[in-house]
């Protein structure tokens, strides 16, 4: 009986042994996969223009030219683009992040009339491309004197419906009952959404922030249009100037890229601790 | 049932926000652009006796000629400022587009890319008459000033920048090869033969055919019996079936690979996978660069040199394809007299030289202006490569016509489509045909 | 969601008020963000839909054609063309990156060395720059030289019959969608991790007592628990999938011929490839809209349904 049990005991644990091998391999084989694009970017980036698409792959320059990273800061004003890039990404973030979860607290814990309408609008105009409207949206923001702005830009990208259904969906996932107690407690909606609304979704927001940062830190076609002027233009804006009519540098643009994905992923690594199971559910306990 | 209801509701809002929208726009759309026209005219006002011209250009920082050009005008005009507007080659007709949109002002000069460009400007009456205003000799153009003329006899804008097309070859290659250069009379066949043979002897690609439609399809119009826009495309059908059957001998590279791969055709040169390349006069100016640069950057030079473009059989040497960059005004410029006194000062003798100085041709031909450029730097100094610099008939790529862009687009798609092999040679001309005969034949 | 009994108390009176007191509450939620959107946003979205039925090139005055611009689509073999092709390209996609960034979040989740690493790595290609990325993918499948083709005519693959991926006609519209599916599932995971965040443990644990297998629990107990996360995901995908437009651009430029040609692709091209006519690219917006919006009902009632 007892040696029983330690068999089942021993060929349990074996199991889980394999099983653990293989999310391993599975792990390493996805970060590979993954891995491929920065790995290329990176040695492209030392390379030289016209070795940059040859054929095979030379995954590791043989003739590393790290020239390429001093070349980048003079010969645009990548710093300036950077500081640009970096100001309005925080704003944007900033804002983007206190309306949607402003709203979206409404649209998931609060009843009023034509709610359901009104979030079904929201969402729809997620549907229509910005392509189809930017033409009329550029001439009203140039008519009010914003053209060749940042402001325009924040404006822009500050209020997005895509941010108000996000959150919605995981204040959704908030116990009802969590809100109802603080109400007997006498809390008023504001203090139920700064206190216990905010802390329960730390994922959520964590999520918010690297969406919104991410995509008004690569944001291409607004900056392009508003801003012509170069000491307003942004990273993405910059890399472009690398490509020119008749040549592209594919080595610098690489190295700029590089640089670029720098704030990202630091954003990306700092938040995504957040992503820890129980927060909300340890709430529901307290 | 309720849900149903509401999402019902919803609908129904969304479309009669459609139906609102409907009536709105007009008026909407159309106090806007007053109120940008308004705002326009009252900057003008304030700016008094000292002008600042706003001109649209690409590639600031890489181009050396835009600065070159506007410094040399201030120089001798000290009451005018000019400020450029970049808005960078690769998405320069749509960034033009946008920021006109609603006949804005603020840019008073704009440069023109080529030709489909230039046609989209006049159909949107985004450009001035330039016939009084040119005080230069039409001639001194070489013919170009005619092609640019539209159907109501008015030209709208004014080159001043000129390239041709001509034959790059890597002299190291064919030495290696033990086979003769390129020389300044080559007929088609002969060219073809070439590819063959230095490709067979070297093992790399014999010539690179840029991915544009234009390296491939206008040999046909060297013989000046037709153009491009003539809505029958039956004489490209020889032009077509000589490269692709390259391509299958692997003596070029694959068309569909290299719009894939961004093979560049820069790149496949500079790095010896190509021993020729078909293309534009500004290539000279990458390959000095690329020279001058290569000991520090610690590559080998490339021994290049060039030779006129080659032709048909019963067209005399020298006959190539152009490309002009040109200036137009603004109607809607408030500055609209400095910005001619510029765009004639850009076209004068004093503004080519500038532009020479820079390693780019002008579009005034001046006998001197060759040897300026012959004698820059890295120039090869082979009597015929000096020699291919001059031309005797220049064709435009594109002749300008009202449907220019449409037909263009037409025309880049089926060739896209012979190309990868989506369509034969037949099918894709009879398309080509076809479908710009349409085109041809829709009113305006 | 449960009806809710506290309302029911109160007295009916008192109910009125109270619910416009609730209203007014939540407006004051939705203003800060719902004044900007209008204002920046809906106001312009509205002018192009009423340009569906307007002819204009952005400096001539606005002409009302009525109906003649859908009218025109209907005989336009490129809008034709990329109506398919979105709807392939969105078929193809939606349920793919789907399943690989649940699986991949999940994955994600459990306490494994080094997660943090993976999870970074994982969320890579989308950031990346997009010029990177299309330039790595498009080397990797080059049908010359690739690594890819290079792999499979080593397992034996007659070299005629090997793939030309995104420069083949046949191939082109299936590289996009491995592409996408690619770089987008790092994404939707970051979602699904934090949806799995507000999942409630002690329901796993309750399963497992219960005898249940991981299979089970994770059918039974985790996946219900995700459905608000999942439905965000599946309309984000969707419409998404419905405007994709910068992935053909880097790739394959719509082609070859009109091959992954898609609407929002069309639209850019009809806007300002040519002389632009923004009230057709507006009409060719509008099917595109009615489209998602048809979807996006669909989607929501079977939400509904399930709840």
């Amino acid at each position: 009986m007892a040696q029983t049990t330690a068999v089942k005991e021993h060929s349990s644990k074996m199991q889980h042994r394999v099983a653990m091998f293989f999310v391993y391999l599975l792990l390493i084989l996805i970060a590979a996969l993954m891995l491929i694009p920065f790995i290329w970017m990176l040695s492209a980036s030392f390379k030289l223009n016209k070795d940059v698409f040859t054929f095979p792959i030379e995954w590791i320059p043989s003739n590393p030219r790290p020239q390429n990273y001093v070349d980048i800061w003079t010969r645009i004003p990548l710093l300036t683009f950077i500081g640009n890039t970096a100001k309005l990404t925080i704003i944007v973030t900033l804002l983007q992040l206190f309306t949607s979860s402003f709203a979206a607290y409404a649209f998931a814990k609060l009843k009023f009339k034509g709610k359901n309408t009104l979030f079904l609008g929201y969402i729809a105009t997620i549907a229509l491309p910005w392509q189809a409207y930017m033409v009329p949206q550029f001439m009203m923001l140039r008519s009010w004197g914003l053209n060749n702005t940042h402001l325009a830009i924040i404006l822009l990208q500050a209020f997005s419906a895509f941010g108000v259904f996000l959150m919605k969906q995981f204040y959704e996932g908030v116990p009802t009952e969590l809100c109802e107690a603080a109400r007997i407690d006498g809390l008023s909606e504001y203090g139920i959404w700064a206190r216990i609304m905010l802390p329960l979704s730390k994922p959520a927001i964590s999520t918010l922030v690297i969406f919104t940062f991410v995509s008004t830190w690569n944001d291409f076609l607004g900056p392009l249009i508003y801003l012509t002027e170069t000491r307003l233009k942004t990273i993405q804006i910059g890399l472009r100037m690398f490509i020119s009519q008749y040549s592209a540098e594919y080595g610098l643009i690489m190295a700029a890229s590089v640089i670029a994905l720098i704030p990202v992923l630091i954003v990306f690594l700092s938040l995504q601790k957040y992503f820890v199971q129980g927060v909300a559910s340890a709430g529901l306990k307290g | 049932m309720k849900k149903l209801l509401a999402l019902t509701m919803a609908g129904t809002m969304a479309l009669s926000l459609a139906a609102c929208g409907g009536a709105a726009s007009e008026s909407t759309a159309e106090s806007t652009a007053e109120s940008t026209a308004s705002g326009t005219t009252e900057t003008a006002e304030g700016s008094g006796e000292g002008v600042t011209l706003n001109w649209a250009v690409w590639d600031l920082e890489s181009t050396a000629y835009w600065q070159a050009m506007a410094d040399g005008y201030m120089a001798s005009h000290p009451d005018v400022t000019i400020q450029m507007t970049d808005l960078g080659s690769t998405d320069y007709m749509t960034q033009l587009a946008t920021q006109l949109a609603g006949g804005n002002g603020e840019l008073d000069i704009l440069t023109i890319k080529d030709i489909p460009g230039y046609s989209n400007l006049i159909n949107l009456e985004m450009l001035v008459p330039m016939n009084d205003i040119l005080t230069r000799d039409t001639a001194d153009f070489g013919g170009v000033i005619e092609q640019l003329t539209a159907d109501d006899g008015n030209f709208y804008a004014v080159p001043f920048r000129s390239d041709f097309w001509v034959l790059f070859y890597n002299k190291d290659m064919f030495d290696e090869a033990g086979i003769e250069y390129p020389t300044n009379d080559m007929t088609m066949e002969q060219f073809d033969q070439l590819i063959r043979d230095v490709s067979a002897a070297t093992g790399a690609y014999g010539n690179i055919y840029h991915t544009w439609r234009s390296t491939v399809t206008l040999f046909g119009i060297l013989d000046g019996q037709n153009t491009i826009i003539d809505g029958s495309y039956d004489f490209l059908k020889p032009y077509y079936e000589m490269v692709l059957s390259e391509q299958q001998d692997g003596v070029v590279p694959d068309y569909g690979v290299q719009k894939t791969s961004n093979l560049h055709y820069s790149g496949a040169f500079q790095s010896e996978q190509a021993a020729m390349c078909n293309m534009g006069s500004w290539f000279i100016a990458t390959m000095q660069e690329y020279n001058n640069t290569a000991a520090e950057n610690g590559v080998e030079p490339i021994n290049f040199g060039i030779v006129k473009y080659p032709h048909p059989e019963g067209v005399e040497a020298g006959t190539t394809l152009g490309t002009v960059t040109s200036l137009g005004i603004n109607p809607y410029s408030e500055n609209q007299e400095a910005a001619a006194d510029f765009i004639n000062w850009c076209v004068s003798d004093e503004g080519a030289a500038a532009i020479a100085a820079t390693g780019t041709f002008p579009a005034v031909s001046n006998p001197d202006i060759n040897s300026i450029i012959a004698a820059t730097e890295g120039f090869p100094t082979d009597e015929a490569s000096v020699e291919a610099l001059n031309t005797t008939a220049v064709y435009l790529e594109m002749p300008l016509s009202s449907k220019a862009s449409e037909i263009e687009s037409v025309l880049n798609e089926e060739h896209d489509a012979i190309m990868t092999y989506a369509k034969t040679v037949d099918d894709g001309i009879a398309s080509m045909n076809e479908r710009v005969g349409e085109i041809l034949s829709a009113a305006e | 969601m449960p009806g809710t009994a506290a309302p029911a108390k109160a007295a009916p009176k008192k109910g009125m008020n109270k619910s416009l007191r609730e209203s007014l509450i939540a407006y004051s939620f939705i203003a800060p963000n719902f004044i900007g959107f209008c204002i920046i946003t809906l106001v312009p979205m509205v002018i192009s839909i009423g340009l569906a039925f307007c002819d204009w090139d952005g400096v001539h005055p606005v002409e009302f054609i009525g109906l003649q611009n859908f009218l025109d689509l209907l005989k336009d073999d490129t809008f034709k063309a990329s109506f398919v092709n979105t709807i392939v390209y969105t078929v193809g996609t939606v349920p793919l990156t789907l399943v690989c960034s649940l699986g991949l979040a999940i994955l994600l989740n459990q306490k494994v060395k080094f997660r943090n690493f993976f999870r970074t790595v994982s969320f890579f290609p989308y950031v990346a720059s997009l010029v990177a990325v299309a330039a790595v993918w498009n080397m990797i499948f080059n049908p010359a030289m690739g690594p890819v083709n290079q792999l499979l005519s080593m397992l034996g693959v007659a070299q005629q019959d090997l793939p030309r991926w995104a420069a083949g006609r046949d191939t082109a519209m299936i590289t996009v969608i491995l592409f996408s599916v690619w770089k987008n599932m790092g994404y939707y995971m970051v979602i699904y991790l934090a949806g799995l965040q507000g999942t409630n443990l002690e329901l796993n644990e309750a399963a497992e007592l219960d005898g249940a297998n991981k299979w089970q629990i994770f059918w039974h107990v985790t996946l219900p628990q995700l459905r608000p996360t999942t439905f965000f995901v599946i309309i984000m995908l969707t419409i998404n999938s419905f405007k994709v437009y910068d992935q053909m651009y880097m790739i394959t430029q719509g082609g070859p011929g009109n091959a992954t040609m898609t609407l929002v692709y069309d639209i850019y091209n009809v806007a300002f490839v040519n002389t632009p006519r923004y009230g057709y690219a507006s009409a060719i917006s509008m099917v595109l809209f009615i489209l998602v919006l048809i979807v996006t009902l669909v989607q929501f009632r079977g939400s509904a349904a399930n709840e």
